[in-house]
């Protein structure tokens, strides 16, 4: 009887979570991509002609990298939130809860899963860019850093937000309430030269503007502000939910009576 | 095992119990669950915890589990703490909890492979196991199906199958008979028999009186919160003046509160 458990225990959580979206791609993977190849025919084709170009870059390019973000955001909390909220609500979160996993093992592996399911929805959509929009990567190495510690940030969130429903309908009270405005507010639609100074300040205050304008500058090389800022606030966004992901479970809030 | 681990009831007197729990508080609210428990299961026992509705007995279990947080006292598995040693002592305890909890997710040979790597098993040495444990548990024909396609008995034959996966020194029963018919009943009896003769700890919670004096050969009762008797089985039953009912019918406590007294 190793005390440990090695890795075993870990990786068998991660592959539950990975397996669990991956077999239902119809509500999880092929969405996010049908969604942003409408957005591409509406702001690409139907009013892109009507906007003119960003730094340089046609409407729909500039706003691609921020499509790509949408969703990876989306992916990652909308794949730690359900897989978390249901576990508990069907009790079989007590077969984790009564194995000898750790507390971070179990963060970690919930994390990594909703992680990979926005990554993967990130770079599939980053496909589709260079097949329709014909978009190359400007930086390689900066889109992957943004794509990964973006997903993981929400991965974080949504576990946050996992623990924290009581119904399905909290669920949703982020995703519609705070997610999703976070997102339109975030930079995916415009450049913050476009807004007046007092909306850039409040934009400023968005952690979404900051992921976006770090992948718009991996992908397109054009920014608002500076990439080391971006990736500042990112991995320090990660690292606060995720620290508070496993003090949660630790105390075992919403898990343990 | 590591080097440092407490010998698991090699018949020494030396060994720690498989279940012991010191001074237990546990509150929700206002609400006292559990009073300041005492209680020592020697690893090796077949253990009986008695009582009626809302007694304690789930709450007592689901802090040695780890599913609650004790308010005060403490208790440990095999001499360590669960609180602080949580991984140890989950790795040596086996739960069959009252209320079924199921991935629905997979199909029921993949929830209990997907259980024993849980526990840290190799995936090749869970499936073997599950397979074993599908055949003792008459679901082999079943076992690419999900759980909502079986039968309540056979729900139940999965969660004992699920809180054996890995093979632990301990088992723990809540109410695991509940809405089980009689050949169903009488199976898991001899199962569980097999497991204590094998040197297994069980601890079983159980609202079937009968079926305590049949298979435990040392009893607690817990009433509000507090352990009202304890011991073998033959002194417990003699306290209640040969009727272990009388601990659970309200009308005789007072009568109770004189025989404890």
């Amino acid at each position: 009887m190793s005390e440990g458990g090695g890795a075993a225990g870990f990786l068998t959580l991660l592959r539950r979570e990975v397996y669990r979206f991956i077999v239902l791609p119809n509500q999880t993977l092929v969405p996010p991509l049908v969604s942003a190849a409408l957005y591409v025919l509406i702001f690409g084709y139907a009013l892109g002609s009507q906007i003119k170009s960003v730094d340089g870059a046609s409407y729909i390019v500039y706003i691609f990298p921020g499509l790509v973000m949408m969703n990876v955001v989306n992916g990652a909390y909308a794949n730690t939130t359900t897989s978390l909220f249901i576990a508990r609500h069907e009790l079989f979160i007590q077969d984790l809860l009564v194995s000898p996993l750790s507390y971070l093992e179990m963060v970690l592996a919930y994390t990594l899963g909703g992680a990979i399911r926005g990554i993967l929805v990130g770079l599939a959509t980053l496909l589709m860019g260079y097949a329709i929009l014909g978009v190359r990567i400007h930086h390689l190495g900066s889109t992957l850093f943004f794509l990964v510690i973006s997903a993981l940030t929400y991965a974080a969130f949504g576990n946050i937000v996992g623990l924290w429903a009581e119904r399905w309908d909290h669920v949703a009270i982020y995703l519609n309430y705070v997610i999703t405005p976070m997102v339109f507010l975030g930079g995916v639609f415009y450049s913050l030269k476009m807004l007046p100074p007092s909306w850039q300040a409040v934009n400023r205050l968005n952690p979404i503007f900051f992921t976006v304008s770090g992948l718009r500058h991996g992908i397109l090389g054009l920014t608002d502000v500076s990439p080391a800022l971006c990736a500042l606030v990112g991995t320090g966004l990660f690292a606060i939910l995720f620290v508070i992901s496993v003090a949660l479970f630790q105390r075992g809030y919403n898990l343990r009576t | 095992m590591s080097p440092d681990a407490p010998a698991l009831g090699d018949g020494s007197g030396a060994s720690p119990p498989a279940v012991a729990v010191s001074s237990l508080v546990k509150r929700y609210g206002q609400v006292e669950a559990l009073r300041g428990i005492d209680l020592s299961i020697p690893a090796g026992a077949f253990f009986g915890l008695l009582g009626p509705n809302g007694a304690g007995k789930s709450t007592l279990i689901n802090i040695v589990t780890g599913l609650a947080s004790p308010s005060s006292g403490s208790a440990s598995v095999l001499g360590y703490d669960v609180v602080r040693e949580y991984r140890r002592t989950r790795r040596r305890i086996g739960l069959s909890p009252q209320e079924f909890n199921f991935d629905r997710f997979f199909s029921i040979q993949d929830l209990l492979i997907y259980q024993g790597g849980y526990f840290g098993m190799p995936r090749r040495e869970a499936r073997s196991r599950a397979e074993a444990l599908l055949s003792r548990f008459g679901l082999w024909e079943k076992r690419h199906e999900k759980i909502t396609r079986l039968s309540g008995g056979m729900k139940r034959r999965l969660q004992i199958a699920k809180a054996m996966i890995h093979d632990p020194p301990i088992l723990i029963l809540d109410e695991p008979t509940a809405g089980v018919d009689v050949e169903l009943r009488r199976d898991l009896w001899d199962y569980w028999r097999e497991l204590n003769a094998a040197g297994r700890t069980i601890l079983l919670t159980t609202h079937y009186l009968e079926e305590a004096l049949v298979l435990c050969e040392t009893l607690a009762v817990i009433d509000l919160g507090s352990i009202i008797a304890s011991g073998s089985r033959d002194a417990v039953v003699e306290r209640a003046g040969g009727d272990l009912s009388h601990y659970f019918l309200k009308e005789r406590r007072p009568g109770l509160v004189e025989v404890r007294g």
